[in-house]
C-alpha cells in the first residue's frame, strides 16, 4: 500500500538565521525559532500568521503555543512535539507536521528547531538523557554512547575507519562553495583529520557535530495550497519514524546494536510504501551526530554495504557532488554546515528538490533525509519533485 | 581493591527507585538482575512492568559478575569536572543474564576486546553511606 501522505504533503518554503558560534547569538531561541518562521513563510510567499500548525523534537523549549502566540498566527490547530533524545524526533516532527495536513487537521504547519546555549546551557538537547547507569560509569554526553556504537561497529563489524573519515571530509568539501556554512574557508583533508585529537574512541574531534545557536524552519501545506504558492514544492513521497521491538531507551541493550535503529522492517516499509529503491535517490542528507552512526544510518537504508565493502562505496569521491554516485551532506551537514539539532540537514534536502543548494545536484527528482540515528526513535523521509509525484 | 577509578557522583538508585535492588545487591556483593518471576524474561535496565507478559514489579535475581566485552570507548575529553582522563568504560554482555548488557569502568591494561571474558570486582564505597560499584577486569 502506498503511503497516503504521498501527493498530499508539500514543503513550500524553507528559511533558517545565520549558524553562530554556540553560546553568541544576538538574539534568544525564541527570536531566532520566529526569525528563520518569517523567513520560511516568505520565501514561501504566505503570510507568516497563516501558519496553523507548529512541530519540533527533541526537548525544544520553544514551544509551539508560545512561538504561535508571538507570530500573532489567526489561529493555531496543531502543535505537536516529537519525543525521544538525541535527534531522532527529527524525522517524526516532519512525519506528523503532514499527518496533520493531511488529514485536514492542519493546513499549514511549521516544522522549526532553534537553540541558543547561553540561555539554555550546554547540549540541552542531551539534558536528562543520561540516567545513573549511564553516568555512574562515565557515560555523560551523547559522543560517548555513539563512540561505543561506532567501536562495535568497526571492530565487530569490520566496516573500515575510513568510512567515518571519507563522511567527515566530504561534508567539509562541501561547505567551501556553502557561504552559509560554518566551515566555508575552512577545508578539512585527510592529514588533519587524523591529526585531531580523540575525543571518545574511536570518535575525533572532526568526527563530531558542531553546536551552534540559530534557528531553522519549514512550512508544509496541501496539495491544493502548494498549487497556490510561490516556491517550487518538495512533495513528501514517504516515511518513516519510530522504532522496532528491540530498540527504544533501553540502556545500550538495543538490537541490532551496530544500527542506526532504522531497523530491516522499517527500511522496507519506508521503500514498499514510498514505491521508491535505493536506486531512485538522487541525493542524501544524514544527520551526523558523530560519522559512526551516521554511517550506519547509511548501511542501514541499503545505500552502502555492511562491512568491509562499506570502504568500497564510502569514499569522498563517490560522496561528493557534482561527480559522486552517492552525495551526502550537501551543505556540509551538522559537521561543517553547522548543527542546530539537525535542522540544517532538513532544510538541505528541501533545497536539492525546491532549488538553491549550495551543491545542487544535477537533476534531482528525489533527496532522502536520514534522521537521528542511534537514538531511541528514528526515521526516514523521503522528498521529490513534481515529476516523480 | 582500591577505588583508584573516577567516580561521578551518580552511584546509587535512580530517583524512581526502581533499581535500588540492584544498588543494595552491590553492597551485599551481588550482581543482581532483574528478571520476571512470572516469564522468567531478563530487563535491563530496570521497568515497573515486564515488556513480555505486563507483570508489575518484576524480580530481581543475582548473577555471576561475568560476561564478555561487548563494546567499549575510552573517554580522553574531560566531561566530568573532576574525573581524570582517559577511562575507558566497557559494556558487558552477561550470557547469565539473557544476554542482558551492562555497563562499567574497564580496569584492564590494554584495550578491552570485544568478545572477550571479564570478571566484575566489587569496588568498595569510599564513605559509609556511598554506593560500591563493579569495576571489569580481563577474567
Amino acid at each position: 500500500m502506498t503511503l497516503a501522505l504521498r501527493g498530499s504533503v508539500a514543503v513550500v518554503g524553507a528559511g533558517q538565521t545565520p549558524y553562530y558560534k554556540r553560546g553568541e547569538s544576538p538574539r534568544s531561541t525564541k527570536a531566532l525559532v520566529l526569525e528563520a518562521l518569517i523567513e520560511a513563510a516568505r520565501d514561501a510567499g504566505i503570510d507568516p500568521r497563516e501558519i496553523d500548525g507548529f512541530a519540533s523534537w527533541g526537548d525544544d523549549p520553544s514551544e509551539g503555543t508560545h512561538v504561535a502566540t508571538t507570530l500573532g498566527v489567526h489561529e493555531l490547530r496543531w502543535s505537536s512535539l516529537a519525543w525521544g533524545g538525541g535527534g531522532g524526533g527529527q524525522v517524526p516532527a516532519i512525519l506528523q507536521a503532514a499527518a496533520a495536513i493531511a488529514t485536514g487537521q492542519a493546513s499549514c504547519v511549521a516544522v522549526y528547531r532553534g537553540m541558543n546555549q547561553a540561555e539554555e546551557g550546554r547540549m540541552p538537547y542531551a539534558k536528562g538523557h543520561f540516567p545513573h547507569h549511564y553516568a555512574a560509569h562515565g557515560i555523560l554526553t551523547p559522543v560517548q554512547v555513539c563512540a561505543m556504537r561506532t567501536q562495535r561497529m568497526l571492530e565487530h563489524d569490520k566496516v573500515p575507519a575510513s568510512a567515518l573519515e571519507a563522511l567527515a571530509l566530504a561534508g567539509y568539501h562541501h561547505a567551501q562553495t556553502n557561504p552559509r556554512a560554518v566551515a566555508y574557508g575552512r577545508p578539512l583533508d585527510a592529514e588533519a583529520y587524523r591529526a585531531s585529537r580523540l575525543i571518545a574512541e574511536p570518535l575525533r574531534l572532526y568526527d563530531c557535530s558542531r553546536e551552534n545557536d540559530g534557528a531553522g524552519a519549514i512550512i508544509l501545506t496541501s496539495a491544493e495550497r502548494a498549487r497556490h504558492t510561490r516556491g517550487k514544492p518538495a512533495w513528501i513521497l514517504g516515511g518513516v519514524q519510530g522504532f522496532v521491538r528491540g530498540w527504544g531507551e533501553l540502556t545500550e541493550n538495543q538490537d541490532p546494536y551496530t544500527s542506526a535503529g532504522l531497523v530491516p522492517s522499517m527500511v522496507e516499509r519506508l521503500w514498499r510504501e514510498s514505491g521508491l529503491t535505493p536506486a531512485d535517490v538522487d541525493v542524501t542528507q544524514v544527520y551526523e551526530n558523530f560519522t559512526g552512526p551516521a554511517v550506519a544510518s547509511l548501511i542501514d537504508v541499503g545505500l552502502v554495504p555492511p562491512g568491509p565493502a562499506a570502504g568500497d562505496v564510502m569514499t569522498v569521491q563517490n560522496l561528493t557532488v557534482p561527480g559522486g554516485r552517492l552525495p551526502v551532506n550537501t551543505a556540509g551537514g551538522n559537521l561543517a554546515d553547522g548543527f542546530v539539532h539537525g535542522i540544517g540537514v532538513v532544510l538541505e534536502a528541501v533545497r536539492q528538490i525546491r532549488g538553491d543548494s549550495p551543491n545542487p545536484v544535477p537533476g534531482a527528482q528525489v533527496s532522502l533525509l536520514l534522521g537521528g540515528p542511534a537514538a531511541p526513535q528514528v526515521g526516514a523521509v523521503l522528498f521529490g519533485s513534481d515529476a516523480v509525484v | 581493591m582500591s577505588a583508584t577509578y573516577p567516580r561521578f557522583g551518580a552511584e546509587g538508585p535512580s530517583p524512581t527507585l526502581l533499581d535500588a535492588p540492584y544498588w543494595d545487591g552491590l553492597r551485599a556483593g551481588e550482581l543482581r538482575i532483574q528478571r520476571c518471576g512470572q516469564c522468567a524474561r531478563w530487563i535491563w535496565t530496570a521497568e515497573p512492568l515486564c515488556p513480555d507478559c505486563h507483570t508489575f514489579d518484576p524480580g530481581w535475581e543475582a548473577v555471576e559478575p561475568t560476561g564478555v566485552v561487548y563494546t567499549w570507548t575510552r573517554t580522553h575529553r574531560q566531561f566530568h569536572p573532576h574525573a581524570a582522563v582517559p577511562y575507558t568504560t566497557v559494556l558487558v554482555e552477561l550470557p547469565q543474564a539473557g544476554g542482558r548488557r551492562v555497563l562499567g569502568l574497564y580496569t584492564g591494561v590494554d584495550d578491552p576486546v570485544i568478545g572477550a571474558a571479564v570478571r566484575g570486582q566489587f569496588e568498595p564505597a569510599a564513605e559509609a553511606d556511598g554506593w560500591p560499584l563493579l569495576r571489569w577486569s580481563p577474567a
